[in-house]
């Protein structure tokens, strides 16, 4: 159970004490995380002054709806 | 391999070619350094007229010519003290150029909220380079923390090519943030294991 309360805790750490090397599967996660935020956050959620609409993520629930 | 690794060497296979060209030619490290610059303040020429298109396009330029030169020095044989010094200031130079290309664009779409983010996340972005030379007067290496410049640049051509540069501010200003942290953590870490006190 301790062992459960502390993993996510110490990604986290990781995450923000950053010491990995580029090209390591630490390093792809993270881009992966950077390109999803980048491509899924909605313009206008970001109040973006050069674009609009719901983006991608308006996109993808549209065709699930 | 990672994916990061692989999507790597694809782009240096033909920067490969260019740096070959450049030894050939026997082209000044430095001078390649330079014309960097001036590409790349072409770019932020575009950026502050909201042509992030054109801009992604020159910035692809600009890198090619920030990224050779390193290279073209080791194969020339022309790696020098003042070179590397030289390479660090005109990157700084760049990087403020791009943001300032931001900061005049929503500047003039009267999006303070904008000019803020932008120009908190170009100081972070120049403190993440100071903290690293100030650290490594200290201490051997100070190499921790995700945003560096090559993850900045890349991050300001995807923004640019897909008009998404407002959640790429975003992300530059937040992961700048956390790096110029880690720089300081770390050295605190490092001198204080060595025995040696904060003087302030």
């Amino acid at each position: 159970m301790k062992r459960a309360a502390t993993l996510p805790a110490r990604v986290l750490w990781n995450a923000f004490f950053w010491t990995y090397e580029r090209a390591t599967w630490q390093y792809d996660v993270m881009v992966v995380a950077i390109l999803a935020f980048v491509w899924l956050t909605p313009p206008d959620w970001l109040k973006d002054p050069m674009a609009s609409g719901p983006g991608l993520l308006g996109w993808l629930r549209s065709l699930t709806q | 391999m990672t994916l990061t690794g692989f999507i790597g060497r694809i782009f240096f296979l033909p920067l490969r070619l260019i740096i070959s060209v450049c030894v050939a030619l026997r082209i000044h490290p430095n001078i390649l350094t330079f014309v960097g610059v001036l590409i790349n303040l072409a770019a932020a020429w575009q950026l502050a007229l909201g042509h992030f298109i054109s801009g992604g396009v020159i910035m692809v330029v600009a890198n090619i010519f920030d990224f050779i030169d390193g290279k073209v020095a080791v194969e020339l044989n022309a790696v020098s003290a003042f070179g590397g010094f030289w390479d660090s200031v005109i990157d700084r130079f760049s990087d403020i150029a791009l943001f300032l290309g931001l900061i005049y664009l929503y500047s003039s779409k009267g999006r303070t909220d904008y000019v803020m983010i932008a120009s908190i996340a170009m100081m972070f972005a120049i403190m993440t380079s100071y903290t690293r030379a100030r650290a490594e007067s200290l201490i051997t290496k100070c190499k921790v923390g995700f945003m560096e410049r090559p993850e900045r640049i890349v991050l300001f051509m995807i923004g640019a090519f897909t008009n998404r540069m407002a959640a790429v501010l975003w992300v530059i200003g937040v992961l700048s943030v956390f790096t110029v942290a880690d720089r300081i953590i770390y050295t605190y870490l490092e001198l204080r294991d060595r025995g040696e006190h904060a003087v302030v």
